[in-house]
């Protein structure tokens, strides 16, 4: 393997190894390991694709090919803050879209952006599965925030905003 | 497309993943079933752009057939409504790509995964945004690649030697066999009016499958180049003039009948090289036998030829089984040796590039000193500029012969188109030499040259172009 470009972590080369004990062919760990690799180096880049197609020994089609059908593996650089706003009905009843204007005002981009400092990316997302606390929106994959109004998502934005 | 309507089942059934029952009451072209067909074929047509007349699938194009026998509607998608992709996208030295067409069957990623391990093509998006499509930075580029253009139901994959050069229903096909190595690949040649347009495979399970190389698809170009012989011509002097077929065969029987009459055994020598069919190596034996002549094969491939372990052989000759199971040693080095010691007075070269194939220096040698030089070619080479007979003969996709593959399956190739300038077949040429050197009449056809080979040689023995039929027959004496 190469020495330059992308490479795992120790601690992540061992989280891929044990990923490969949980599948009858190597081929089936090809998402898990995809999502492995956007934790560790943010998204899959074309170099990073490669990285995982030749770690797998699989053919770089297969990977790029996966890496394409969904939208949750990430093909360009996000933000260090990536927003997620869920855009269907019961938020949308609940007064999403009036937090979507405001956050996308206050930030200066719109969906599938990423502001020139890097700090703050944004994307529309399909239900985030707590339709009784909405409207909600996801930062990163870590966090939820709930029962949002615009007040509260602003509030958000300038806390993330600070260093 | 494959549901059925199955009695006493509500719905319709899927025939391909349906077993078959007791009883089972199935129609397949029942209103209910032409109303699923024709709503499939929508469903496909959805974002195709319709672009037929400027297609080079149309006329071959399973989804334009389908179209017509199942379908027959108006599109309710406006094309500028319909989801664009990319078009005439060159992925690879022989094919291109156009997106817009794809009905993602995905038989060319299975080909590239199951056939090839190569693994080029996948799909990438999804939904309607789907695509066939390739890495990013990557090219098609394997030995057989051409495949997938064969496969590909539609327009989406195109040969682009082939792309705009002829409407397929203007072309005729001929079943014939690649001649590029020994593999012998069963193909068909796209032809017409005496051009070659394409080779395509023919399966034949016991060959090739349903598959043949890029380098053999190719080398239909080699057919008909530039360089070809067109006319017989003799020494007069030092002059090198045109003769009809009956003089020139008249001279060279003549010239050798009495060289060998006068000087023995042993005087006059005969190369064939394994590009001959055995119909030619066979008559070649009789002209050897009746001239007492040294007689020797021989099977030249570049040395840095191209094999696999699935099709490509490293032998490029069509034929080289079928010189050794005709008892043809590989002595021609001997032969041309002799005739530089001036040991010779005639040497035959039936399909031999000689200073090519042999050590160059000893073959011009040879050439320079044997007395009487015959060469037998379809193609211009060097030893013509030191012949004293040239009879510009055939190549096999003009003329019927067989050749033994590398397994020893004899296999029938025929005639697509006509020789070019005045050349003739070779076990025509060869016939005549015989008929004029022994009085007894010439082989009126291919077919029958090979009978007396069958009726002769132990190898072939029992054959004949009916048994060989349009896949061949391994020879029988091939352990
Ligand atoms: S074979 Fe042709 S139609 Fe089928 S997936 Fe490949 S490109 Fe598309
Ligand atoms: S493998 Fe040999 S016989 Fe087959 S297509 Fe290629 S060159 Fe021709
Ligand atoms: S609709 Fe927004 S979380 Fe379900």
């Amino acid at each position: 393997m190469t020495t330059e470009g992308p490479r795992f972590s120790e601690g992540t080369l061992a989280e891929y190894r044990a990923l490969l004990t949980r599948y009858p062919q190597r081929r089936a760990a090809l998402m898990p390991t995809l999502w492995l690799a956007q934790r560790e180096f943010g998204w899959l880049s074309l170099p990073v694709m490669e990285y995982v197609a030749t770690l797998m020994e699989l053919p770089l089609a297969w990977v790029t090919s996966v890496a394409s059908f969904y939208t949750m593996y990430w093909k360009e650089p996000k933000g260090r803050w990536h927003i997620q706003l869920c855009r269907n009905l019961p938020c949308a009843l609940r007064g999403a879209g009036a937090i979507q204007v405001a956050v996308e005002r206050r930030l200066g981009i719109g969906d599938g952006e990423r502001t020139a400092d890097g700090r703050f990316s944004l994307e529309e997302v399909e239900c985030l599965a707590s339709c009784g606390t909405a409207p909600v929106l996801q930062v990163n994959n870590t966090e939820y925030h709930e029962n949002l109004t615009v007040a509260r998502a602003l509030e958000l934005i300038e806390r993330l905003a600070s260093p | 497309m494959c549901l059925v309507d199955i009695e006493k089942s509500p719905k319709l059934q899927i025939a391909c993943n349906t077993r078959v029952a007791d009883g089972m009451v199935v129609h397949t072209t029942s209103e209910k079933t032409k109303a699923a067909q024709r709503a499939v074929l929508e469903f496909l047509l959805v974002n195709h752009p319709i672009d037929c007349p400027v297609c080079d699938q149309a006329g071959e194009c399973k989804l334009q057939e389908y179209y017509m026998d199942y379908d027959r509607q108006r599109s309710r998608i406006p094309l500028p409504e319909k989801v664009h992709k990319k078009k005439a996208k060159p992925i690879g030295p022989l094919v291109i790509l156009d997106q817009e067409r794809c009905i993602l069957c995905s038989r060319c990623v299975r080909f590239v995964d199951e056939v090839t391990h190569t693994s080029e093509l996948a799909f990438y998006q999804r939904g309607d945004h789907v695509e066939l499509d390739l890495a990013p930075g990557k090219v098609l580029d394997n030995p057989y690649s051409g495949n997938v253009v064969d496969i590909c139901p539609v327009g989406t994959l195109t040969n682009r030697d082939f792309r705009f050069r002829a409407r397929v229903w203007y072309l005729e096909r001929t079943p014939s066999v690649c001649g590029a190595c020994a593999n012998g690949c069963n193909i068909e040649i796209y032809h017409r009016e005496g051009r070659i347009f394409r080779f395509q495979p023919r399966k034949n399970s016991d060959v090739n499958q349903y598959w043949m190389c890029d380098a053999g698809r190719m080398s239909y170009r080699d057919l008909q180049g530039e360089g070809r012989l067109l006319n017989p011509f003799v020494r007069r002097g030092s002059e090198f003039v045109r003769a009809t077929w009956e003089s020139a065969l008249g001279q060279v029987a003549g010239r050798l009948g009495d060289l060998a009459r006068t000087h023995g055994p042993g005087a006059v020598g005969i190369i064939v090289s394994a590009q001959a069919a055995n119909e030619e190596v066979f008559l070649l034996r009789r002209l050897a036998a009746r001239l007492e002549a040294r007689l020797a094969g021989i099977a030249w491939s570049p040395p840095d030829a191209d094999h696999d372990d699935f099709l490509i052989k490293g032998d490029k000759n069509p034929n080289t089984r079928g010189l050794a199971l005709q008892g043809l040693t590989s002595d021609a080095g001997e032969i041309l040796t002799a005739a530089a010691r001036g040991d010779l007075r005639a040497l035959v070269l039936h399909r031999v590039d000689v200073t090519r194939w042999c050590d160059e220096i000893a073959a011009r040698a040879a050439l320079e000193r044997v007395p009487c030089l015959v060469v037998l070619d379809g193609q211009q080479r060097e030893t013509v500029e030191y012949a004293d007979a040239v009879l510009p003969i055939a190549s096999y996709a003009e003329s019927e012969g067989t050749f033994t593959n590398h397994a020893g399956r004899v296999q029938r190739f025929q005639a697509a188109v006509v020789p070019p300038g005045e050349a003739r077949p070779g076990w025509q040429v060869l016939g005549g030499l015989l008929a004029l050197l022994t009085g007894e009449a010439a082989p009126p056809s291919a077919e029958m040259a090979f009978q007396a080979l069958a009726r002769e040689s132990a190898a072939f023995r029992g054959l004949s172009y009916a048994t060989l039929g349009e896949t061949g027959a391994p020879a029988p004496l091939v352990s």
